[in-house]
């Protein structure tokens, strides 16, 4: 079912935040079964762009399809499709773990005992089940973190799209994380996450796209991008700006 | 590399930061937050008409007893009156107004700043406010009337004593928030605080009634007494002192003064010492307590025993998330006390006559004819207010309302569950509003009335602000001060607060209109027609609201995502 079409397909999305460009046309296929790392630095437009790919952001040019179905003209089977870790947003998090997950799968219209089995699978799973009634407030960013891709996951989307999964988590979280973004794409699924740090998207991620000043610079499989050059110093390149020091700041060696 | 390294800077070298460093800083982050937001600078504009038209109400209380030549109220008027100003400065942010955080201490903590400079510089940035220009303008009414009543040095010594009080204020504003925010970092604590001071702030509006009341029955003389005994503590001390002179008691300017300058004194210190440790935010949240383990599955969890009825569905869950958030979130339990309370005491005072409710040798007594239509139209009160509640209710969720987005709940399932969840709490409430009132006024058949008007008039606002809260939600602000608000919020706050109660106040008039037409025969059709009018308004509210909401869902959702 998923042959023809590309997991995500985006076609000049463009969004305005009072005047200023954030993002500026941006042009995606996402093959289905790809492990996605859409790279950029702050303030690229990577959060934008992903919340108007998911239906979080209305775009004020282009459009998004999940697997075929339009975002926004049917956005009902396209979000069914579809699993989202937004960043920077909070949850519901006046919930405990297990509740946040049951209000997640019952809201995606699952049968409740499906939820029940998968949530405490998931907790298990991700070291959160000894939280117990610890409300999600009350976590540690790592938690909160592993939590939020746990909503994500729990509707079993064919599209994982994730905004910054790796920031402010630490080792042994992002392992977890990691090990089970893998399982998921071998298992057939897509995931699309942003990052700005190399060195987990060089190793996890089939296809790289580097966006900076809301256009996509480079895009391809992480071979084509990074050529026989490290994937920093592509990005480095690609982004402009400086990387080394001249002759000033001369008083910080003494 | 030659460079010798002993060679450091002189110490001298480092400028000196003084307060106008602060009041400039100040100037520019408010300025910066005008840019290019044109409904900012008009609200900004409405706040300094608002203070403007309150300063000059202060003032012509403070003035009047000099032109009207009467010592005795001029004397009461300072002392009770500044009294209550510097309560004012005290509680008000603290319950209904905020903190002004423009310039939030915990940013300047890694700036190499005495505590001596950085309590100077805030505090002097703190004076660059609208509030205390607006009291400034107000308490002037006392310089002019110490000069009325004691000549130009009466008026000096009072100009002096007036900039003297304002400080006050601002100090002890200051102060108490500051140690407060320090007290209510951890998030239970806070919870806590927040409805405790949200029950004090219900209160208020009761007991003001009460003060009024024993104002009009008091002893003038017995009253000028405790004025003077006021004076001389710092609540009255700064504002009394043009009079003193105006009285021939010139001594006492200096002792006032004095007493003054100390309470300032304290006030900065402790300001000084909350600060540091504001600054440091070594966040002591409570140990987890070792909560019993969960039981059943995670459904389970997420039902309280009240929605144990609902389905495990879409609807049900949304029904269950709301019923823990407006137990669970202090800013919405609050709300639920304040309901609870005013729901309560303004019915009871209609009702019993407030133009004849008077503190006598013999207690309260209660005067006045209650009536249906009376009670239908305090009722209405009630259920408008009650319903208002939901008038930002998206505004609560903030950002965590992109998970529903995301699932893409329709509209009308949205808020078909907001008004059921909500109801869980305030039917019930109304239902015991609705028996203490027939109870209270020895009318228990004016039951139906009361629970009838209460629940048409709920009905029709959960219709009316269902509206409102898709199309004029706005942002709370996510901040560790539960104080903290965003500058200008408070007044669209009310302006959007006011549209929907006289909204739905209107849409509830028929109940009152039957109250007053039907007589007896209405005693038994309320409750059933008011039940049915207000279900079935909710309702449509809901069908005609919901689809707004799905055209609006990411619009909606930015609205309410607080801005960073």
């Amino acid at each position: 079912m998923t042959g023809e079409h590309p997991a995500l397909a985006l076609r000049g999305l463009a969004k305005q935040f009072d005047g200023k460009v954030a993002v500026a046309g941006v042009d995606l296929a996402v093959p289905a079964g790809s492990f996605y790392g859409l790279l950029g630095p702050n303030g690229a437009g990577k959060t934008t762009t992903l919340s108007m790919a998911v239906g979080l952001l209305r775009p004020d040019h282009g459009n998004a399809w999940v697997l075929g179905h339009d975002v926004w003209g049917d956005p009902v089977e396209a979000k069914r499709l579809l699993g989202v870790m937004p960043d920077g947003v909070r949850l519901f998090d006046r919930l405990s773990g297990a509740e946040l997950l049951a209000y997640h799968g019952l809201l995606r219209g699952m049968d409740p005992a499906v939820v029940d089995q998968r949530a405490a699978e998931l907790l298990d799973v991700l070291a959160l089940t000894d939280a117990g009634r610890t409300l999600v407030v009350d976590y540690s960013a790592g938690m909160k973190k592993k939590i939020g891709l746990a909503c994500a996951l729990l509707h079993g989307p064919r599209l994982l799209v994730l905004d910054e999964p790796f920031e402010a988590v630490d080792p042994v979280s992002a392992a977890l994380i990691r090990d089970i973004l893998h399982r998921y794409v071998v298992g057939g699924g897509t995931v699309v996450f942003s990052s700005h740090v190399m060195e987990v998207v060089e190793r996890l991620c089939s296809h790289v796209a580097i966006l900076a000043e809301g256009t996509i610079k480079r895009v391809g499989t992480l071979a084509e991008v990074r050529g026989d050059r490290s994937l920093e110093d592509v990005f480095v390149e690609v982004v402009g700006g400086r990387t080394a020091t001249g002759e000033e700041l001369a008083w910080l060696s003494r | 590399m030659a460079v010798p390294v002993t060679v450091a800077e002189p110490a001298a070298r480092v400028r000196a930061v003084s307060p106008r460093h602060f009041v400039r800083l100040k100037l520019r982050v408010m300025g910066n937050n005008f840019r290019g937001q044109g409904w900012r600078v008009a609200l900004f504009v409405v706040g300094i008409l608002v203070g403007l038209w309150f300063a000059a109400g202060g003032f012509l209380m403070f003035a009047a007893p000099g032109f009207a030549d009467e010592p005795r109220y001029a004397v009461m008027a300072a002392a009770f009156g500044g009294g209550v100003l510097v309560l004012g400065w005290l509680l008000l942010p603290l319950v209904f107004f905020g903190v002004d955080e423009t310039l939030d201490p915990a940013r300047f903590a890694l700036l190499p700043l005495s505590r001596r400079t950085l309590v100077t510089g805030l505090f002097a940035a703190a004076l660059v406010s609208v509030p205390v220009f607006a009291v400034l303008v107000a308490v002037t009414g006392l310089v002019v009337s110490a000069a009325l009543l004691g000549g130009a040095v009466a008026g000096v010594v009072a100009a002096l004593g007036v900039v003297a009080g304002v400080l006050l204020c601002v100090a002890a504003s200051r102060a108490v928030t500051s140690a407060f925010a320090t007290m209510l970092r951890s998030r239970r604590v806070r919870d806590l605080a927040a409805v405790l001071l949200a029950v004090v702030a219900a209160l208020l509006g009761p007991l003001q009634l009460v003060v009024l009341a024993a104002v009009r029955t008091a002893d003038w003389d017995r009253l000028v007494g405790v004025a003077r005994i006021v004076g001389w503590t710092p609540f009255g001390a700064p504002w009394t002192i043009g009079l003193d002179v105006a009285e021939g008691r010139a001594w006492a300017v200096p002792v006032k003064l004095l007493i003054t300058a100390v309470t300032i004194g304290a006030l900065l210190l402790w300001w000084s010492r909350s600060l540091e440790s504001a600054m440091v935010g070594a966040a002591s949240a409570a140990p987890a307590k070792a909560r019993q383990a969960p039981t059943g599955g995670a459904v389970a969890q997420l039902f309280p025993r009240a929605v144990g009825w609902a389905r495990r569905d879409r609807f049900g869950a949304l029904v269950a998330r709301e019923c823990r958030y407006w137990w669970r979130d202090a800013r919405r339990r609050a709300n639920l006390i304040t309901i609870a309370v005013v729901g309560i005491f303004v019915p009871v005072m209609v009702n019993l006559g407030g133009a004849g409710f008077a503190v006598g040798e013999e207690g309260f007594e209660a005067t006045g004819d209650p009536s249906p239509v009376l009670l239908s139209i305090s009722m209405l009160f009630v259920g408008v207010l009650a319903s208002v509640t939901l008038a930002n209710q998206f505004g609560f969720d903030g950002s965590a309302y992109a998970a529903n987005v995301v699932a893409g709940v329709p509209g009308r399932l949205e808020l078909r569950a907001r008004m059921t969840a909500f109801s869980v709490y305030v039917v019930p409430m109304l239902g015991v509003v609705s028996l203490i009132i027939s109870g209270v006024l020895g009318r228990p058949e004016w039951f139906g009335v009361a629970a009838g008007a209460l629940l048409a008039s709920y009905g029709v606002g959960l219709a009316i602000n269902g509206f409102i809260s898709v199309l004029g939600a706005y942002s709370l602000p996510e901040t560790s001060n539960p104080f903290a608000m965003n500058t200008g919020s408070g007044i669209a706050k009310s302006m959007l607060t006011l549209l929907s109660m006289v909204g739905s106040a209107a849409a509830a008039v028929p109940m009152v209109v039957a109250a007053g037409l039907l007589g007896d025969v209405w005693l038994w059709l309320a409750l059933p027609v008011g039940a049915a009018y207000g279900v079935g308004a909710a309702l449509l509210g809901a069908y005609l609201a919901g689809d707004v909401l799905d055209r609006r869902m990411p619009e909606l959702l930015s609205t309410v995502t607080p801005r960073r």
